[in-house]
């Protein structure tokens, strides 16, 4: 993902969707939790980064969306403490509320294509259009079998230089996934490249980002998000100026037609925004009549 | 026990069990099946390594007597302890073939023989009555099941030709689910073992009439089935005649049911039987029929949509007495007109063990083997009310026994009578026998029984992934 959307996808209706999205948590009792948040923060700690925006912050599962079905999605991220200063003509991040649209179609059993609208409210700025991408991906087929759920998704797109020195990146993003049981497991090591802007020369990027939830219920379920950004693979940043940031996160499996997460994140380094608050709200609709004899 | 030669051994082998008159222990057998793992063909680019009765799935169809005893030799030569399960057999405990109500394993590399009288007469068929837990390939999931036919002393059927038609589901894998848990999804789908296009067509004259027999033998998944360019009268389910038989587009059976259906061959041509369903038809699950003096593609015609009703096949009216239903659905010398049928609530949930989990299951609050009710009474005419809480429909099945179906699909709302309060008065209907019952997702289903086959016998779900995760009960005699 590129440095300044922190993505991570999962679509989550219920069936297919939900068991591998955005689960996370448990972690036999609050004791455990606080000892794997402790451990997440101490050892995926440093990062910076100018720049650094929040504009999808999502740890992306591995299914698709289906065939003939649209997943709409909001995602609400609002910096409550973030960069107070203008750096390279791009806008503080402090105080922002980003709202990004994101619409994802199913192409077949084992593909989709999301398009992303990203805005900006700050004050003195009001709201502002950032810029679109566009995100193709493809998983393996169950039919396969494999132990894992594995998929690849690739994103290109522009976004306004004052909201990001490099306006036009691309990212390529792995994706590989579990549930056992009550738990998921998901990890996106996503390599990311600079195609218009300073860093076009610096090469490709290692941003990976990865998350664990635990079931509490068949409805609610908590965990962790860790995204980081190390910088030029081959050249990776001082801790100073990587990105590290850990969200405690909720996600509600209401209904198969409905994607809920809330979440709180710290930044642990001097270029990571130090708090946010992030939502994201989907909708699944199916297109046309789906006959039960299909 | 180690066998080297079976025939030979045959007189040292374990008998389980006789039912009707003595038999001597060795008495030779009059079949044989060998339990054993075996590579099958389900298409040239599906091959499946799994366990099958003598080397085939199918297995070898078997045709017995009504009445008259038998004695199956099964050699088991897998890696596990087997047992075969005569499914729709009014037959012994010892020999029913479920480890629950005391049938012995048979150890692997070891064989036994099954001896019983087999009654009552019509399709049946036979199983592995074995766990499979979180390997789907084994038990039902794998190619252990075959046709059994109970000829009655008199057939009044009249047919030019029969064919025995199993629909099997290979290939399992779990599968994230829309009621939030993890359940198997298969890839491939087969007819008789063959993926559409790889096996034998039914072969047919014009102006026959002839007999489909059609088995679910599927470990877990509904399957509604049509046959192209003509119309299917069934006159049976799980192998008993029904009271009005009916003229349908398309059939539906859940998992371990049965079908007996009668077709006029009077629309030359070749044709696809197959399932409904366009993305299960894809997996393979078709078989052409072909005309005599035709060739060509097999042609399918798609039916716009699922339909199917147990109860167009009840009595037209209510008239009989409990007693006649009493005596088409258990053996001859019960006595249930006597008193109102005794209530027993069953009531199915499930447990959410994790999205990344499938989901346990439980009968009035409790798996097995902690689920229970009062024992039966002999000769006690008993109305089950299979109250189901979940969302997930159940083909249950009772071992030992047939009922009768009573009503239908009550919705939820006003089955919560069970416990007590006034509910929603399902409408009764009469005269359909059957040994398994889908029960829809939050609806109730009552059926009746007589308890007049004493000895411990097995309650269950037919889905492998339900049975296996709790969702049995047995039910024994006082």
């Amino acid at each position: 993902m590129p440095d300044w959307v922190m993505s991570e996808r999962s679509r989550g209706a219920w069936g297919a969707r939900f068991v591998r999205f955005v689960r996370f948590a448990g972690l036999a009792g609050l004791a455990g939790f606080a000892r794997f948040a402790a451990f997440c923060l101490l050892t995926a700690a440093p990062w910076v980064t100018h720049a650094q925006a929040n504009y999808e912050i999502q740890v992306y599962g591995a299914e698709t969306v289906p065939p003939g079905t649209l997943m709409a999605e909001l995602h609400s991220n609002f910096t409550l403490d973030g960069q107070k200063y203008q750096i390279d003509g791009v806008y503080p991040t402090n105080h922002q509320e980003h709202e990004t649209v994101e619409l994802t179609e199913g192409l077949n059993d084992w593909s989709e294509i999301g398009f992303y609208i990203f805005t900006s409210e700050q004050d003195g700025h009001g709201v502002q259009w950032v810029g679109d991408h566009i995100r193709p991906r493809v998983r393996v087929p169950d039919s396969w079998g494999w132990p894992v759920g594995v998929s690849v998704s690739t994103e290109i797109g522009f976004q306004r230089a004052a909201y990001s020195t490099d306006t036009w990146t691309w990212e390529i993003r792995p994706i590989i996934d579990k549930s056992i049981g009550r738990w998921y497991f998901a990890v996106n090591p996503a390599l990311e490249r600079t195609l218009h802007g300073p860093d076009v020369n610096q090469g490709l990027g290692f941003a990976p980002s990865a998350k664990i939830s635990y079931d509490f219920t068949r409805v609610v379920s908590g965990g962790i998000e860790w995204y980081a950004d190390y910088g030029a693979i081959g050249n990776i940043a001082s801790v100073h100026n990587q990105q590290q940031q850990v969200f405690v996160v909720t996600d509600l499996n209401v209904s198969p037609s409905w994607e809920i997460n809330f979440g709180v994140g710290i930044g642990a380094t001097g270029s990571t925004d130090h708090l946010i608050v992030k939502a994201i709200l989907g909708r699944r609709f199916d297109w046309g009549h789906h006959s039960p004899v299909d | 026990m180690q066998l080297t030669g079976l025939l030979g051994l045959a007189p040292s082998l374990p008998v389980f069990g006789r039912n009707g008159p003595p038999s001597d222990d060795a008495r030779p057998s009059d079949y044989r099946l060998e339990i054993a793992p075996v590579t099958l063909d389900l298409s040239p680019s599906h091959h499946v390594r799994t366990v099958a009765y003598n080397g085939q799935a199918p297995g070898p169809l078997l045709r017995f007597k009504e009445g008259r005893p038998v004695t199956i030799e099964v050699a088991n030569r897998s890696d596990r302890p087997e047992v075969v399960h005569w499914h729709g057999l009014f037959i012994p405990p010892d020999v029913d073939g479920a480890l629950e109500e005391g049938t012995p394993p048979i150890a692997a590399n070891a064989s036994a023989r099954y001896t019983f009288a087999p009654r009552p007469s019509g399709f049946r068929w036979y199983h592995t009555h074995t766990m499979a837990m979180n390997d789907l390939t084994r038990a039902q999931y794998g190619g252990q099941h075959g046709f059994l036919m109970i000829e009655p002393r008199d057939d009044p059927a009249r047919y030019d030709g029969e064919f025995f038609v199993a629909l099997h589901d290979w290939d399992g894998h779990l599968l994230a689910s829309d009621d939030g848990a993890m359940n198997p999804g298969y890839t491939v789908a087969t007819i008789n073992g063959k993926v559409m296009g790889h096996g034998e067509p039914l072969r047919v004259k014009a102006g026959q009439t002839i007999l489909l027999h059609v088995l679910n033998s599927s470990p877990t998944e509904v399957h509604w089935v049509a046959l192209a360019g003509h119309r299917l009268q069934v006159i049976a389910l799980d192998g008993n005649a029904v009271p009005s038989p009916q003229t349908v587009n398309m059939i539906r059976l859940a998992p371990a049911e049965r079908a007996c259906v009668l077709v006029e061959m009077n629309n030359p041509g070749v044709w696809v039987l197959g399932e409904v369903r366009k993305h299960v038809q894809a997996l393979g699950m078709a078989i052409a029929l072909e005309y005599e003096n035709r060739s060509g593609n097999p042609v399918w015609t798609q039916p716009p949509e699922l339909v199917w009703n147990y109860a167009q096949f009840a009595r037209a009216q209510a008239s009989g007495s409990h007693a006649d239903d009493a005596n088409a659905a258990n053996p001859p010398g019960a006595d249930a007109s006597a008193e109102s049928p005794i209530v027993v609530p069953l009531v199915f949930e499930s447990k959410f063990r994790g999205h990344g989990a499938m989901e346990r299951w439980t009968i009035n609050g409790a798996s097995y083997p902690d689920a229970r009710v009062a024992p039966l009474i002999r000769g006690r005419r008993y109305r089950l009310q299979f109250v189901n809480r979940s969302i997930d429909d159940h083909p249950v099945h009772l071992h030992r026994h047939s009922f009768e179906l009573r009503s239908l699909g009550v919705p939820l709302s006003g089955a919560r009578n069970v416990a007590g309060a006034p509910g929603a008065t399902p409408a009764d209907i009469h005269g359909i026998i059957k040994d398994v019952v889908l029960v829809d997702a939050n609806t109730r289903t009552d059926v009746e029984f007589t308890a007049d086959n004493p000895g411990a016998s097995l309650f269950h779900c037919h889905q492998q992934n339900h049975m296996d995760l709790g969702f049995m009960l047995l039910l024994d005699y006082a």
